[in-house]
């Protein structure tokens, strides 16, 4: 099982580089025969990579979230499986590159770093643990996938004020429905980081004797989910529209994959695990 | 085939001639009268603004495309048309150049999307009046193939080629559920109509007009079943628009920045989108500097427009493909339409239904009656085919190949469904 496992990492890169071959093929060409195939094939490396997790959960006796190369392909699936989902639901077809490259980025560096552990802290066997881990994955996709519709809307809205009637022009959706999606995507974001949050406050002072208030990635986490509850708050309350919400979504993102880069590579906190 | 096809388009007239040669349904059907009979067997006038055109199989075979020139010339002597006005087509020719046209690439705006519509009207017109028959059918069937391959199998008409789609297109990437939103049209000249009527066929919302003189307004609204806003105090609703058209014949300003700047206070800064189609100009171009203010003039939207010409243009190749492939489809047809190869394909044709029926049953008869089975059969299809077989080489060794005989062929061909039947050896 163990090759197999092996086989699958190797091949899970180039399945989400092809992928992405055919979907940015799709946007630059606007060919109309490829719009059913690029979705069966996200589909299929979908299949793929929901295989290697699975197998990989059977084999190694716990979820893949031990470390942080295993998150990463964690992340990589759930970046583009909500893509996936978001592309049945709404039937817009033309942003898929340009969140399919993120899978591609998490993927490629998992597969490179990750280990076979099989021995973990018995701590990060817990059921709580697995709730607030994937809590905390769906909540980073939310705010990946937003922020990637809303440089997508920043783009158009200067390709459109600028009288530059290019690709971006020609491919994307109106700015109403990328504001739409970058919103919604930030709204799902904001619910399930809520949840990692209130899980880790309750649970992880408990089971970590270190567990310290001053965790950069407790104070990461909670500066992006400040941001983005002022951003939602704000366009709830018809205050802030547009731009500025978007704007506050891509800050949102930096701000979490900074946090997330400086306690895992730094390891200055407990939540390091690897 | 002997089809003619005569033609004065905008490559050989000017708009004037054009113009004056227009021709309305009960002009068609007059002049289509006219041929009927004295020039052509069967036959088609085709008019849109940019050509007037006469198909036809000739009555005669020595008639040639510049009797049916003098024949418009003569119905249309008060106009000065001279030769060089006229384009002409025959056989191959003219079958070539009706697919050109339905197609639009020989249209004045390329891969014009009415042109479809308008050759299939044109058919319908010639079918009513009778003078459609068994062959014009068939290169009007030849013709939607290639109408319709054109449409889906090539970008010939896609994207906006007028200004005024060309602003509904831009408001698209803007806004989107239209039904939800609010337009205002200012001014009710043609432009400002054809721009509502988009707006109106792409399902907007709340639609309203308004217009320096109310009655030209009330009309339009009313065609339109749209709202009318009175032109003295329009400004004061613009924060209740989220599109607005302006094509007025105003030599100054009708909108400033700072009226669009209250309209956006008002807004609370929901996008408002300014199309600004008038020449000189309606809306203060300064506006477009305020956050989200969607300000687009004339010369912005006619590089949309200039963009999808080029790629229309870059089509035509693709198109020119399709048309060759239809020619050859629908040559292939119409050569089968000799005497000699259909008497062939109907004897394949009996014999194959013959042996099938026979392979079916033999067993339900004794090995001697068997044979007998065979010869008695034999000899029915000879018996039946006979005749027709003896009437159908009278038309070959005569050597007459003319539209009576390619039709009675043809429907010989279509009653026994001949081309749809291929026997086993022709299709290995």
């Amino acid at each position: 099982m163990i090759k197999f496992i092996d086989f699958l990492n190797i091949l899970l890169p180039f399945f989400y580089v092809i992928t992405f071959g055919i979907y940015s093929y799709d946007f630059m060409k606007g060919k109309k025969e490829l719009a059913n195939s690029k979705r069966l094939f996200l589909f299929i490396t979908l299949l793929f990579h929901a295989i290697y997790l699975i197998t990989r959960t059977i084999y190694f006796g716990h979820p893949p979230i031990t470390n942080v190369f295993e998150i990463f392909t964690v992340l990589a699936f759930a970046v583009s499986f909500s893509y996936f989902v978001l592309e049945l639901v709404t039937d817009i077809r033309g942003t898929g590159p340009f969140i399919i490259i993120i899978s591609i980025l998490f993927q490629i560096i998992s597969t490179i770093e990750i280990e076979h552990i099989v021995a973990v802290k018995d701590v990060l066997k817990s059921n709580l643990l697995g709730v607030h881990v994937f809590s905390a994955l769906v909540g980073y996709s939310g705010i990946t996938i937003s922020a990637v519709y809303g440089f997508l809307y920043l783009m158009l809205y200067k390709e459109i004020k600028l009288n530059q009637f290019g690709l971006i022009f020609n491919r994307l959706p109106s700015l109403e429905i990328l504001e739409k999606l970058s919103f919604s995507s930030a709204i799902i974001g904001f619910v399930l980081l809520t949840i990692a949050i209130i899980i880790g406050i309750i649970w992880l002072p408990q089971a970590f004797p270190d567990f310290s208030y001053a965790d950069p990635k407790l104070i990461g986490t909670s500066i992006v989910w400040i941001l983005y509850g002022i951003g939602i708050l704000s366009k709830l309350l018809g205050k802030w529209r547009g731009k500025k919400v978007v704007i506050l979504s891509i800050v949102g993102f930096i701000i979490a994959i900074l946090s997330t880069m400086l306690t895992n590579f730094l390891s200055l906190s407990f939540h390091s695990f690897y | 085939m002997n089809l003619l096809a005569v033609s004065i388009n905008h490559h050989t007239a000017p708009v004037e001639l054009r113009e004056a040669l227009y021709l309305g349904i009960e002009d068609i059907k007059n002049l289509a009268g006219e041929a009927k009979g004295k020039l052509f067997s069967e036959g088609l006038v085709l008019c849109t603004c940019n050509r007037t055109e006469f198909y036809g199989i000739p009555v005669d075979k020595n008639l040639s495309y510049f009797d049916v020139q003098n024949f418009v010339i003569e119905k249309k002597a008060t106009h000065k048309i001279n030769p060089e006005h006229f384009q002409s087509f025959m056989s191959r020719e003219a079958v070539k150049h009706l697919f050109r046209v339905i197609t639009g690439i020989d249209s004045l705006l390329i891969g014009d999307n009415q042109i479809f519509k308008q050759v299939k009207d044109s058919f319908i017109v010639s079918e009513e009046m009778g003078f459609s028959g068994f062959l014009m059918k068939r290169v009007f069937d030849a013709a939607t193939i290639v109408g319709k391959r054109s449409i889906t199998e090539t970008e010939i008409g896609e994207g906006a080629v007028t200004v005024s789609y060309a602003a509904v297109q831009l408001i698209e990437k803007i806004l989107s559920t239209l039904n939800k939103k609010s337009a205002l049209v200012i001014g009710a000249g043609e432009t400002g109509e054809i721009a509502a009527k988009h707006l109106q066929d792409r399902g907007i919302g709340t639609l309203a007009i308004t217009n320096r003189t109310i009655e030209k307004a009330e009309k339009l609204a009313q065609s339109l079943k749209s709202k009318i806003i009175p032109f003295s105090n329009f400004k004061e609703h613009l924060h209740e628009y989220d599109i607005v058209i302006s094509a007025t014949s105003a030599p100054d300003l009708i909108l400033t920045k700072d009226d669009v700047k209250k309209a956006m206070k008002k807004r609370n800064s929901a996008s408002l989108v300014l199309m600004d189609i008038a020449i000189p100009r309606d809306i203060d171009p300064e506006t477009k500097n305020l956050d989200y203010v969607f300000y687009h003039d004339i010369d912005s939207l006619n590089i949309i427009v200039e963009q999808n010409l080029s790629k229309r243009k870059s089509e035509i190749p693709k198109v020119e493909k399709i048309i060759e492939e239809e020619l050859d489809n629908f040559f292939n047809w119409y050569n089968s339409l000799q005497a000699a190869p259909t008497i062939k394909n109907l004897r394949d044709y009996f014999e194959t239904v013959r042996a099938e029926e026979v392979g079916k049953n033999k067993n339900k008869f004794s090995s001697d009656d068997q044979e007998k089975l065979e010869i008695v059969t034999k000899r029915i299809i000879n018996k039946i085919l006979h005749h027709p077989t003896i009437e159908l080489r009278k038309s070959a060794e005569s050597g007459d190949n003319g539209p009576e005989s390619a039709t009675r062929l043809g429907v010989l061909r279509e009653l026994f469904g001949i081309d749809n039947h291929k026997p086993d050896e022709e299709k290995k």
